[in-house]
């Protein structure tokens, strides 16, 4: 069942179109990454379903809201950790999220506060003033912040971005705890392996959807499946053994490695090895090349900006 | 901390110069102008006034009368109070959320718009009433020492109360709305302390309309005008609600 869904969900700010078109779903329980670059419309996507902006066009729902005409009913199921944490730096962490956990009804404050302060391990700090905090405090004071009323679903933007590794594998921990948990999230990043660590599908924005998918799918989709055999030496022979075989499709020659594509690599495999053989090659190692999501989206990304030109 | 302790001077300093400032104007009245001043054609046409609210007042000396008159003045005199503190820290409400980042995430809860609006007026103005009641309180204690205990009962009106308890409330809800409206408004707090020191004007009117005997104001003027700040009050809320634009702050603000 879709908790989040939009529908041609679209942002313009004056001439500028932030968000063009979106239409996804996220399923019950998922993680789902929102990657793109630095102006992909992530941050408004994320504030269009939060109902904090006004889409320009096209419709969201968020657990059966309607951002727009019940933001009320949604903010009470929903939690947001915005690009900025947000903290009055004055109050302490107990009074920062015991003013924030107010504003929900029928909440046990303290003890929620209590929960979650413990939870990303800052319960020793709470009398500290919040504006003492290093940049990872605040984050996961934020997340605190965002859990105080059990939501149902949150939204993540750039939970880890400016982190030191210590702290921004921290923060990955507690995201990855929250999908385990059940939780539906919507995880913007610019961290590409992050998104391929804690998401189970990944969306690739250009101010529109280039892609929406599994990365291994997206990695099938982007790139054909290549073979690579590496091998003590490549001689002309092999080369030209290996270019008569009809379910060759391309062939690369990298120093003493040779990068295939294969129409069914699964069954063509062996035949391959062999024909190498008989050609009087050594081979040392077969292997299948497995692109990044980073490749991936580089591609997309590029592909896209070669057909905006 | 420097900023805490400029708050706590400001909330305690400036009401207590307004009170001290009062006391000494009427101490100078009545011990130096008590023979020139009830001439003027203004101050008559307002003792006459007094006279008309307080027929008492007839039996008083033309010293004690004016004493009187610019007793009375003091409960209006009052509401500038909670103007200026309105002035000295509504005016940073929405201006140090936008600075803070925290609106984003205060926006993402269950609050609505007015709600927002209404309790920030009133985080500011119960405790800017609760200071100016206290003003009121050191005022009478001052009339006491003072040797001017015996115009107590004559000052102490129906009106008085009206104004104290209806009147003050009102106007500093109104002059935190101000505030909140320029700060939401405003890029920084001081172009927002222009617009909320606008509240100041219509005190000083008051003051200025009672203190020339144009109006006086008994107890069905002060309850009419009290009932009328407390309507305005309300518009005020709704076009701060209505003025509020939460994604060109959210979005603008970087």
């Amino acid at each position: 069942m879709a908790v989040v869904e939009t529908e041609g969900l679209t942002k313009a700010y004056d001439t500028t179109i932030a968000v063009d078109d979106l239409t996804l779903q996220v399923e019950e329980g998922e993680v789902l990454g929102l990657l793109g670059p630095n102006g992909a419309g992530k941050t408004t996507t994320i504030r269009m379903l939060a109902g904090i902006i006004a889409p320009s066009a096209g419709r969201a729902w968020v657990a059966g809201l309607d951002p727009c005409r019940d933001p009320e009913r949604l903010h009470e199921m929903i939690g947001v950790l915005p690009e900025s944490p947000g903290f009055y730096g004055r109050l302490s962490a107990w009074r920062n999220l015991e003013y924030f956990a107010g504003f929900y009804t029928g909440l046990d404050v303290a003890g929620q506060v209590e929960k979650y302060l413990k939870a990303v391990r800052l319960w020793d700090q709470r009398d500290e003033k919040v504006g003492t905090f290093s940049k990872g405090m605040k984050q996961r004071l934020a997340i605190a912040r965002a859990l105080l009323h059990e939501p149902k679903v949150l939204f993540l933007d750039e939970p880890t971005a400016g982190l030191d590794p210590a702290a921004a594998r921290e923060v990955r921990a507690t995201i990855e705890r929250l999908g385990r948990e059940g939780r539906t999230i919507l995880l913007s990043t610019h961290n590409l392996a992050e998104a391929e660590l804690l998401c189970r599908r990944v969306a690739i924005l250009q101010t529109r959807l280039l892609a929406l998918d599994t990365s291994e799918n997206l990695r099938q989709q982007v790139f054909r499946p290549e073979t690579v055999v590496e091998m003590q030496h490549v001689g002309d022979l092999v080369l030209k053994a290996v270019r008569s075989l009809p379910y060759v499709e391309n062939l690369q020659q990298e120093e003493d490695r040779l990068i295939v594509q294969l129409r069914s690599p699964e069954t063509a495999q062996a035949d391959l090895v062999d024909c190498i053989v008989k050609a009087g090659g050594k081979v040392r190692a077969v292997s299948q090349r497995i692109h990044s999501l980073e490749e991936v989206y580089f591609s997309l990304i590029a592909e896209e900006e070669g057909d905006n030109r | 901390m420097l900023s805490d302790l400029n708050s706590v001077l400001f909330v305690t300093l400036l009401p207590l110069i307004i009170v001290a400032q009062a006391v000494v104007v009427i101490w100078l009245v009545a011990h130096f102008g008590s023979d020139s001043i009830p001439a003027n054609q203004v101050f008559q046409t307002a003792l006459e006034k007094l006279a008309e609210a307080v027929p008492a007042s007839a039996t008083l000396s033309d010293a004690e009368r004016l004493q009187l008159l610019l007793l009375s003045q003091f409960n209006f005199y009052l509401l500038l109070i909670p103007a200026m503190i309105a002035i000295g820290f509504a005016t940073f409400s929405i201006v140090d959320e936008k600075l803070s980042r925290s609106l984003e995430p205060l926006l993402a809860t269950p609050v609505r718009t007015w709600e927002l609006l209404l309790g920030k007026a009133l985080s500011g103005a119960i405790p800017a009433l609760l200071v100016t009641w206290v003003c009121a309180g050191c005022f009478l204690l001052c009339t006491v020492l003072l040797g001017w205990g015996h115009l107590l009962s004559l000052m102490i009106t129906p009106s008085w109360f009206l104004t104290m308890f209806l009147l003050t409330p009102t106007v500093a809800l109104l002059s935190f709305i101000l505030g909140i409206i320029g700060s939401s408004r405003a890029s920084d707090s001081k172009s927002a302390q222009n617009l909320a020191v606008l509240i100041v004007i219509p005190v000083l009117v008051i003051i200025g309309v009672q203190l020339t005997g144009r109006i006086w104001f008994t107890t069905l003027p002060t309850l009419l005008l009290a009932l009328g700040v407390g309507l305005v009050d309300v518009l005020g809320l709704l076009v701060a609600t209505r003025l509020f634009q939460r994604e060109s702050i959210v979005v603008k603000w970087r």
